[in-house]
């Protein structure tokens, strides 16, 4: 194995060069250690996770990416703002890098926070080629702390990706050990009544997915910047120290829930963006997500960093503490969560039908699902109610020990609880700090509906893989409202390149921004995006086997700065998609 | 305008009816102790410090005092946020960052601004809302405000901001004695 470690430029080094920083990065074939099992893989600068790259706001990076590999390969840097050639998509940003060059990425950085990057070619990101991004601001923060850690979170699997992608093609279920059997039958049966569960089971059968399909790959090991739970990252601090933690999800396919017991937590990023500051007890990370998040540790104690899978099919764990070797209690997991009929709500099938051709506007998806039920104990399946923002119907006065948010569908088995029944981040929590963009009407609508077909393992937007469809196409200078129906009983991580995803959460101005927009099942999420990045971006969910099996699409900006597209008006030329 | 704020209005509200958290936890009851200080009065004003709140933290970060002194806070928020100016000991911050989380659950501080109509609003039994304490002020952005304070004895003070979040994310300073 070569291994060339080439040196890692870091803050220190950077700011000697004042407003031009050089980095040299190698992509390189790396052992992966995670305490359950060693396993070859890809890092940079001979490790997995990289480096972590620290720019400041203001500076113009050049960045030297040396591909050690016998293949082709890219880097992505993942939620920066900057011009579309140096955004890293093989195929749509660049051709790629082959094997023994050297690539040269030069761009301003015009942004601070938390962020990461990644390959975006075949699946060398779940194979370990990732690595965080700190930008400090030019400014000084809307808050402070002593000290600071990446905690970067990653589901290491001992299959390669290809294997993984080969095994879940051949059968969807290949990874879900949480598959309920005959004894969880007869049990259910004794609770619920034998024809109830009967129903229950047809129901679930018919749709080719299961209660537990909550994490379509289990069987990894969660690690915290590169070590697993027995490896235990440990993060030293001193009594009285505010110290900021920068969480990264960059898994290939798992959600987590963090808390770190003893502690409350203040979040003010989310996606590298400021936030309005939250007091929260736990929150979950969506993949490729970013919150960064302050505590204040008052005590000469070690406190547990707890990630469970949101699945419970595995969980991440280190540890802040202000020794070397000290630990806390490692909670058990909690029990999984099971979807239930509020997850199947906006189910479709999308096997054989051609979706491309429908008219979608006059579709009446209420009456088709209780079409589909009938029989079965409707409840509060009401779709009107679960149309994820619109909550304008909804009675808030009832139910109220059941858990609620608006970003799950009523009644949803997904929507979390903090384990110690305190306060759990909403994405309806989360509100811009200090607004990038004036707030203004959208100039038209893009409906994305997730669609998918589990029994195949097919992904797609609006019933069409990403190999068959046009790209969307956009205009520079409008402002454009995506219309996120996740028709699907996965959730999906969506994430648009280049542009910031402004994520509706009824807060006008105050709407945060963010690069991954989470899409929970039966639930319909918007966010607007200001097109002011001319070229040509990617979109897609960023579950790794979601988006290579054809969640994904091309978004191509016609117009620039220059160009006379004015607001509101558009183009000839509508995106495939719309 | 804001769906989802309106709908979570009224259950949240209805809550506080019953719980009578004002009743106990109004503002008053937490400058009672003489160790904090108590309001000043103008003819006593020996100095003025200004300070200045931004989005989220305040310009200076500490403040050295003398037993005894009455001092005037001439405070501005040039943050984009509301904001407050409040003396007090950690644990009468920690207290009063649960009443105003209720303020922001209901509605009263939305971001850049104070609903008055409803921080005035009758709870139905005498109770409100209200922020009138003398040893705070709670302001728009825009605003300047003044507090006269007299200081009595050293004892571990905290200027401090409560509104849900801003203590945590560091919107507080020391009162040092000299």
């Amino acid at each position: 194995m070569k291994k060339t470690i080439l040196i890692a430029m870091l803050a220190g080094f950077a700011s000697l060069a004042a407003n031009a920083g050089e980095y040299d990065i190698s992509v390189d074939r790396v052992q992966i250690d995670t305490g359950d099992f060693v396993k070859e893989g890809i890092g940079y600068n001979g490790a997995s996770p990289g480096p972590i790259l620290r720019f400041k706001e203001g500076e113009e990076v050049t960045i030297n990416v040396t591909n050690n590999l016998d293949e082709m390969t890219s880097i992505h840097w993942h939620g920066l703002i900057l011009p579309y050639q140096q955004d890293g998509v093989p195929g749509i940003s660049f051709p790629g890098i082959k094997p023994g060059e050297t690539f040269t990425y030069n761009f301003p950085i015009v942004q601070a926070g938390t962020y990461w990057f990644h390959s975006h070619s075949g699946f060398q990101e779940p194979n370990g080629a990732y690595g965080a991004i700190v930008i400090e601001p030019e400014g000084r923060e809307p808050f402070r702390y002593d000290r600071e850690y990446v905690v970067q979170l990653t589901d290491k699997h001992p299959h390669s990706g290809d294997r993984i992608m080969r095994n879940l093609k051949m059968s969807a279920d290949y990874y879900n050990r949480q598959q309920q059997t005959v004894g969880d039958f007869i049990e259910e049966s004794g609770d619920k009544g034998f024809m109830a569960t009967l129903m229950d089971r047809m129901m679930w059968g018919d749709m080719r997915m299961m209660k537990a399909d909550i994490e379509d790959v289990q069987g990894f090991t969660a690690l915290i910047n590169g070590k697993g739970p027995e490896q235990n990252w440990t993060g030293l601090f001193e009594k009285g120290d505010r110290v900021r933690l920068r969480f990264i999800n960059s898994s290939a396919m798992t959600y987590f829930d963090v808390r770190i017991p003893g502690l409350e937590m203040t979040v003010v990023q989310a996606d590298g963006n400021n936030v309005q500051p939250v007091n929260v007890d736990e929150f979950r990370i969506g993949v490729a997500e970013t919150y960064d998040v302050i505590v204040r540790i008052r005590d000469e104690q070690a406190y547990t960093i707890f990630a469970e899978s949101m699945g419970r099919s595995g969980f991440a764990r280190g540890t802040l503490a202000p020794a070397e070797g000290m630990v806390a209690d490692v909670p058990e997991m909690r029990d999984a969560p099971l979807l239930t009929m509020a997850d199947m709500a906006g189910h479709r099938d999308h096997g054989g039908m051609d979706h491309g051709s429908m008219d979608h506007g006059s579709m009446d998806h209420g009456s088709m699902d209780q079409g589909d039920m009938a029989g079965m104990d409707h409840g509060d399946m009401n779709r009107d109610d679960m149309a994820g923002m619109d909550h304008s119907g909804m009675n808030h006065g009832g139910d109220s020990a059941l858990p609620e948010d608006p970003f799950y569908a009523k009644g949803s088995g997904l929507i979390p609880t903090a384990s110690n029944g305190g306060k759990f981040l909403s994405y309806a929590d989360l509100k811009a700090q200090k607004p990038l963009y004036e707030d203004r009407e959208p100039t038209r609508e893009i409906e994305m509906r997730l669609t998918g077909n589990m029994e195949r393992y097919e992904w797609s937007i609006n019933g069409v893989k990403y190999e068959d469809a046009d790209p969307v196409v956009l205009q520079y200078g409008e402002r454009v409202r995506f219309k996120f129906v996740n028709e699907t009983m996965m959730t999906h991580p969506m994430h648009l390149h280049g542009m910031w995803s402004i994520l509706d959460v009824g807060a006008d101005k105050w709407n945060p921004i963010k690069h991954v927009i989470s899409v929970a099942p039966a639930t319909t999420v918007y966010m607007e995006t200001e097109v002011d990045a001319p070229g040509e971006w990617a979109f897609h969910c960023h579950l790794s086997y979601h988006a290579a099996s054809g969640m994904f699409r091309k978004i191509v900006v016609e117009g620039d700065p220059d160009s006379t597209v004015a607001d509101g008006k558009q183009g000839g030329q509508q995106g495939g998609e719309s | 305008m804001n769906p989802i704020l309106k709908n979570a209005l009224f259950p949240a509200l209805a809550l506080a009816f019953s719980s009578g958290l004002y009743a106990a936890g109004e503002h008053g009851g937490h400058h009672g102790s003489s160790a904090v200080g108590e309001p000043g009065k103008a003819e006593d004003v020996s100095r003025t410090i200004d300070v200045t709140m931004m989005d989220n933290y305040y310009e200076p970060e500490s403040i050295s005092v003398k037993p005894g002194e009455t001092i005037r806070f001439r405070v501005k928020n040039e943050g984009a946020l509301v904001h407050e100016f409040n003396i007090g000991t950690a644990e009468m911050h920690e207290a009063h960052q649960e009443e105003m989380q209720m303020m922001v659950e209901h509605g009263v501080i939305k971001g850049d601004r104070i609903d008055e109509e409803m921080m005035n609003m009758d709870m139905g039994n005498g109770h409100s809302m209200k922020h009138d304490d003398p040893n705070s002020v709670l302001m728009e952005p825009g605003e300047t405000r003044e507090i006269i304070w007299t200081f009595t004895e050293a004892t571990d003070l905290e200027f401090a901001c409560n509104v849900p979040g801003h203590y945590q994310s560091g919107m507080y300073g020391d009162i040092d004695f000299e």
